[in-house]
């Protein structure tokens, strides 16, 4: 190592003010991370049993409507503590309604269940949160935002003061919650988090959440009970619960092109539909509810940039991909798999290098155009370029006359 | 060191407050034993008052939430079973094989695995080391007879996607000898509803229709089978059956060529552990205006099937198919007077407490209480009895919860209401099993301890405790206090008749005979009580006795019981006889011994078979407590010893087993038909069905009675 970086003192010398500008840039575009990514969709149901059916219809009503709105099955993460559909109780095997009309089986071919039965567990559910995984676990099983990620977070079940039950056995309690949401803000783990619960006293699981940029919505305040919206008295259970009842009927009228925004959909909640005052909580959210759309959260639309040129645009777009892959990589990191990820990292360097010598070489001019480029002044830059040829023009002309 | 031999030195050492506040009960134990019982009498009056309404516990059951699916097709079907049934019983002789064929068939032919389970009745025989022992499989008869057999039909469905861990069962009593219209129409209803369940995809438990063949009783018929399915013999039993009565093997040769390639089995036919049964019956003569159901629930000593299974099917009943649930009433208690009375008192009492705190509201209209305390009689008589009330009393032997319904259609002869009752009975009958199909575990969220005061009203085991700790909270006090009272009285007696010099010694020598003086009185109690267990034993060898006929068992009994008294008394009191007669207060000792030991008793029962000792306690607790020699009474002569002397008398007539039992059968029935021989019958019944009541009788009751009577004709 030594006798690699003896010779070149001089390069280094003349490295360092580029790599500082360079770091200068990067660290400029994180603190921004205004750039919203793409979209994810946690939907928990943590009961089971056959009694329960109601918060597993619950759980796949949203997931066909959050599909139905453009987020992709590999950035949803379906958890389900039981399989009603599989029930020797049930009247239609392998199907699950959520109406008593029976005409829409949510339970179709393209189901995809990434936590199924015991695998519902409040670690897992933290895991999945955090992304501290076992390095076995598959990524389709992973949440893998970054920081420009909007996620949908969807919980359904029995809940209680500050508590959610899982499995009929532990539960997730309102602190558990908050640390996970505070540890994922920390890991750049999301841009935007929209927490929806349907449980009883669902408004309580938010008590200590204190991270920026989440929202969160509950069914029901403090001391009131969330009810089920309808019994199918063919199956012999309730199917749907009142809050994601109104939710689905709510969303049912809207595609992927719709404007409708957040307030639209809170507002929507009559509390004598729902025997329960549906309670949402702004915290630290900064953007006003009625700007911003459903789709944000429900869908995955992605704001266009324009862009006069193809190509100019794109140094910005490395730099906020190469802030994505080191997120990611801490996100999975052991101790193990920390020497490979440091020797990509210096790899990394070195191929940057060559690059910064070449805009070093050519100093000054270069610099000064890196620094328009940097500056994202496409337009000046190019109204520069037709003040400088005026005097080019003036004097051509002059020549010629 | 220094420390404690002052505080040894001081005159009053600090009581702790609890010893104080014992003293102070003890030393004011006829006030203490007074209010506690009348407020224990009063407690169990207000139990109706203080039931609460039921409500089903179990998430997971959801009576009702389904519709059902029984429609007129399998009603049809059910009819068309009780037609075949009605015309074979005139057609063939020999119907009891023709009507389980035709049942078997039927089974067949909706696709249900069927076989045929034959029994031997089992005689009705005392075995003294049978109480509380659970049912065995090893029960050999050798004097069975070909000739008596009965056969149980037993159909079962596979549940299309279940496990197999779990069944639910269905049972039919049905004597093919001679059946009534009620029995086919069971069979009718039974028969709609499995032919509903091979078709449904719901099942998660399979399903068990037993048949049961009720010629010798309903309740053997059931039982075998379930000893058959719970303990299964490894022995050469069955072979051996076979081998020794050729035609009944014939029967099922002859079956299984005529239904080749069919799910017909010879072998016995097993499904998972019983998480529910119902037993159905279908009365023959109906008089009421509407049709009712009858609950049973009462199994062996008292208990009772999970509270949820009588919710389920009392919601089920009324609210979806619209039938009236009936629970076991005392009907003579109906149209008392002094009861409404009563319940007037209280509903006046309950406006009172209204108009001073309107949020309080206990209280019901005094018509209810009437039948609200009429029926908790019956529960309590039917629970203290110790015997089953139905055939489902053999499945609580395997905790398996189980209840009767009894349905009592308002009688016409025309198909339309025929209809009507194979639909609703079916109905009903599908709802409970659809509820427990639900089931995720046994029965266990409601209570296995209750009273019912009404189909829909329950007090808890909580609630009706309190009347029974109030009656026997005296019992130790009493005993205390007159144990001290004893000591003291005598020990003023000696110490007043002693010379000063002599008192030290003699006052040593006398407090170690004083403390041990009791051990006299513990040996008289010892020595009746081994003599009651004596007793209770005594109809084991008179059963043994052929051809006795009840009143001559029962005189038999009386003279051997009363020959080894006298035995017992002779052979091991002898010594104490002389002792007796020197000592002042001795049956004051005796009383506070024989409390003492009726406490342990009836604290002991409690806990086995809380109505009998409840109504143990009402009987014995007043009659310990006013036991004193009639002697002292008649010397005293005061109005107040003249109550007691009657009520002595009274109480002592009462509470001896036999009277009891006379009484109570007068009451019920009239006077005009009791017999001696009753009591013996009453008493067989008792140990043939291990009731711990028979237990009681012998072996607190009786001697308590006997301590209590030798108390009365105490010579002081």
């Amino acid at each position: 190592m030594e006798t690699f970086n003896n010779p070149k003192p001089v390069l280094h010398l003349l490295l360092l003010p580029c790599l500082l500008l360079y770091s200068s840039i990067a660290f400029s575009s994180s603190v921004e991370a205004a750039m919203h990514t793409n979209n994810w969709a946690v939907l928990v149901c943590t009961s089971r049993f056959w009694f329960n059916y109601r918060h597993m219809a619950n759980t796949l009503s949203l997931y066909r409507t959050v599909k139905r709105l453009g987020i992709p099955d590999e950035r949803i993460i379906l958890m389900l503590a039981d399989d009603m559909a599989c029930n020797t109780r049930n009247k239609y095997p392998a199907q699950v309604f959520n109406n008593e009309n029976h005409r829409l089986n949510l339970y179709g071919d393209n189901v995809e269940v990434d936590y199924r039965g015991y695998e519902v567990t409040v670690e897992n559910f933290l895991r999945v949160l955090t992304g501290r995984h076992e390095t076995a676990v598959p990524r389709s099983k992973r949440l893998l935002s970054d920081e420009g990620s909007h996620i949908l977070l969807y919980m359904t079940g029995h809940g209680g003061d500050e508590f959610l039950k899982f499995q009929d056995s532990e539960e997730l309690q309102s602190h558990d919650l908050a640390d996970a949401v505070k540890q994922m803000k920390e890991k750049h783990r999301f841009k935007e988090l929209l927490i929806m619960v349907d449980t009883c006293q669902a408004a309580t699981l938010f008590n200590q959440l204190q991270s920026p940029g989440v929202l969160a919505i509950g069914s029901s305040m403090k001391g009131e009970n969330s009810y089920s919206h309808h019994l199918d008295s063919d199956v012999g259970v309730s199917v749907v619960d009142r809050f994601t009842y109104y939710t689905l009927a709510f969303f049912e009228r809207l595609n992927i092109y719709d404007n409708a925004s957040l307030s639209s959909l809170f507002s929507s909640y009559n509390p004598s539909w729902l025997m329960s005052t549906a309670y949402y909580r702004k915290g630290v959210y900064k953007r006003s509810l009625e700007e911003v759309p459903v789709t944000t959260f429900f869908g995955s639309v992605m704001e266009t940039i324009h862009t006069d040129a193809a190509y100019k645009a794109l140094s910005r777009r490395n730099s906020g991909k190469f802030e994505a892959q080191t997120s990611l990589d801490q996100s999975v990191h052991h101790s193990e798999r920390r020497t490979p990820v440091k020797v990509n990292d210096r790899d990394e360097t070195h191929n940057i290098n060559p690059e910064g010598q070449e805009g070093a070489s050519k100093c000054p001019w270069s610099t000064f155009c890196n620094k328009f480029l940097k500056a994202e002044n496409v337009d000046s830059l190019v109204n520069y370029g037709l003040v400088a040829m005026v005097p080019f023009l003036m004097i051509s002309m002059w020549l010629v006359r | 060191m220094a420390e404690t031999r002052e505080k040894s030195h001081k005159p009053k050492p600090r009581v702790r407050p609890i010893v104080r506040l014992g003293i102070f009960l003890v030393s004011h134990s006829f006030l203490v034993s007074v209010v506690c019982c009348t407020s224990g009498v009063l407690a169990l009056f207000l139990l109706p008052v203080l039931a609460k309404n039921t409500y089903i516990s179990e998430n997971a059951l959801m009576p009702g939430s389904a519709s059902p699916m029984l429609s007129n097709q399998h009603v049809l079907d059910g009819n068309r079973l009780v037609k075949d049934l009605t015309n074979s019983n005139l057609k063939s002789s020999e119907t009891g094989i023709e009507s389980h064929k035709i049942i078997a068939q039927y089974m067949l032919d909706l696709g249900a695995e069927v076989s045929f389970h034959k029994f031997h009745p089992q005689m009705n025989q005392f075995h003294p080391l049978h109480f509380f022992s659970s049912p065995d499989s090893g029960k050999i008869q050798e004097n069975y007879s070909c000739s008596s057999y009965g056969i149980n039909t037993v159909g079962v469905i596979r549940a299309p996607r279940g496990d197999g861990k779990e069944a639910i069962v269905l049972v039919t009593p049905y004597n093919a000898l001679k059946s009534g219209f009620g029995e086919a129409l069971s069979l009718g209803i039974a028969y709609s509803v499995f032919s509903l369940l091979t078709q449904v995809t719901w099942l998660a438990k399979d399903i068990i229709w037993l048949v049961a063949d009720s010629q010798f009783g309903e309740y053997a018929a059931v039982s075998a089978w379930l000893r058959e399915y719970q303990t299964p013999k490894f022995s050469s039993l069955s072979t051996l059956n076979s081998e020794m009565c050729p035609d009944i093997n014939n029967l099922f040769e002859i079956k299984v060529h005529s239904v080749a390639g069919s799910k017909f089995s010879n072998s016995f036919r097993r499904a998972g552990t019983m998480a529910a049964a119902l037993v159905l019956k279908v009365r023959d003569q109906g008089e009421q205006f509407e049709d009712t159901i009858s609950i049973y629930a009462e199994a062996s000593n008292g208990q009772m099937p999970n509270l949820d299974l009588i919710n389920v099917v009392n919601y089920l009943a009324v609210h979806r198919q619209g039938l009236r649930v009936n629970v076991e009433k005392l009907r003579s208690l109906l149209n008392s007077s002094w009861l409404k009375s009563l319940g007037e008192i209280f509903e006046s009492l309950a406006k009172v407490a209204k108009t001073l705190n309107p949020k309080c509201k206990f209280g019901i209209p005094a018509t209810e209480y009437v039948e609200g305390t009429a029926t908790l009689a019956s529960s309590l008589y039917y629970q203290a009895l110790g015997v089953p009330t139905g055939p489902h009393g053999a499945f609580r032997d395997y905790q398996v919860d189980a209840i009767t319904l009894e349905i009592s259609p308002k009688f016409s002869l025309d198909k339309v209401w025929r209809n009507d009752i194979l639909l609703r009975g079916g109905r009903l009958i599908e709802g409970v099993i659809r509820s427990v199909n639900n089931l995720l575990e046994k029965f266990h969220q409601s209570f296995f301890l209750y009273l019912l005061t009404s189909p829909s009203k329950f007090v808890s085991v909580g609630v009706y405790m309190i009347a029974f700790a109030l009656l026997i909270a005296p019992l130790p006090m009493v005993a205390a206090s007159l144990y001290v009272d004893a000591n003291s009285s005598s020990n003023f007696l000696k110490g007043d008749s002693s010379t000063p010099s002599a008192v030290t010694d003699a006052a040593e020598h006398g407090i170690t005979i004083r403390s041990w003086k009791w051990l006299n009185s513990a040996k008289l109690v010892f020595i009746v009580h081994l003599w009651g267990a004596i007793v209770s034993l005594l109809p084991y060898f008179i059963c043994q006795i052929p051809d006795c006929s009840p009143t001559t068992s029962f005189v038999i009994w009386v003279l051997l019981s009363i020959l080894s008294l006298l035995i017992l008394n002779s052979v091991l009191a002898s010594p104490l006889a002389c002792v007796k007669a020197s000592q002042e207060k001795e049956w004051a000792l005796v009383k506070s011994v024989t409390i003492s030991s009726v406490f342990i008793g009836l604290g002991l029962m409690s806990v086995i078979n809380f109505a009998t000792a409840e109504i143990g306690a009402l009987v014995m607790v007043p009659m310990c407590l006013l036991a004193q020699p009639l002697k002292l009474d008649v010397r005293a002569g005061t109005l107040r010893s003249c109550c007691r002397i009657i009520c002595n008398l009274v109480l002592g007539h009462i509470a001896f087993p036999p009277a009891a039992f006379f009484l109570l059968k007068g009451m019920l029935d009239g006077f005009g038909s009791a017999n001696v021989g009753d009591f013996w019958m009453w008493v067989e019944s008792l140990w043939a069905w291990n009731s711990a009541t028979y237990l009681f009788i012998g072996m607190v009751q009786l001697p308590c009675w006997v301590l209590c009577v030798s108390i009365l004709f105490h010579s002081c």
